[in-house]
């Protein structure tokens, strides 16, 4: 389930960020601190971006910030990020508000979650919920009603 | 028996936006009754794969294109984007009807 590896800890609500790589290693830094990935992995996902394109930028306003599973991913984890201003990717999908850092080890076990983020992101009312909640409770909260109804 | 495609989906890590974007051109396949079968996968399984087509994001087209393994790609934009993957792979298809 999606909300297994989403804890209230990896959700941060308006978040300012100076650029792109700004946002990426704050939306990843409670995954870093709760162990859930190594330093490497938020230097991978930063390489690869500068070295092959904004790959993360998966839909409109939409990044999925993520690295290769070998690079640190050391156990399952979603967060989710707001911005207060969004930030250019270089990407169609610019500018991007939402991120989505995610820890993918190397294993097919979440891809249920996975599933069910894609569907979730598919959702334009879950982002016109996500704009009006307040608090990272409430978007846990979210999470779960709309995996739910999948 | 009409011949069935076979694509790689894939990404960067081989998890994470290749799995979402596979799950999404399976409903496109099943709902449209296309004839590719897929599997995901990083750009590394390119070595191995012997299919028929590669599906991955925008961004990464421009740097599988110039790869010889690569046997013809598809460069969606917008993963959750069905009308897109779909647009895609029926123009990848009728150009190979």
């Amino acid at each position: 389930m999606l909300s297994d590896l989403l804890d209230e800890g990896f959700v941060q609500l308006g978040v300012e960020a100076d650029d792109w790589e700004d946002a990426v290693r704050t939306s990843t830094r409670p995954l870093l601190d709760a162990g859930k990935i190594a330093p490497s992995y938020v230097e991978d996902i930063i390489s690869g971006v500068k070295d092959l394109g904004p790959y993360i930028v998966i839909a409109p306003h939409v990044a999925l910030p993520h690295a290769r599973p070998e690079c640190g991913a050391l156990e399952p984890a979603v967060g989710v990020v707001t911005l207060r201003e969004p930030v250019e990717f270089g990407s169609a999908n610019d500018p991007v508000r939402y991120l989505f850092p995610l820890s993918a080890t190397d294993d097919d076990g979440h891809l249920g979650a996975l599933q069910s983020l894609v569907e979730i992101l598919s959702d334009a009312d879950f982002f016109a919920q996500l704009d009006r909640a307040k608090t990272p409770a409430k978007v846990v909260e979210l999470v779960k009603a709309k995996e739910g109804r999948l | 028996m009409p011949k069935v495609y076979r694509a790689l989906v894939c990404c960067r890590a081989g998890i994470g936006s290749s799995m979402m974007l596979e799950a999404k051109c399976k409903q496109v396949i099943a709902e449209e009754g296309l004839p590719i079968e897929t599997r995901h996968g990083s750009v590394d399984e390119l070595s191995e794969f012997d299919g028929d087509l590669v599906i991955t994001m925008t961004d990464l087209v421009g740097e599988l294109e110039a790869d010889p393994r690569v046997p013809s790609s598809v460069g969606i934009t917008n993963i959750v984007d069905k009308d897109e993957i779909k647009q895609k792979l029926v123009s990848w298809l009728d150009a190979r009807a």
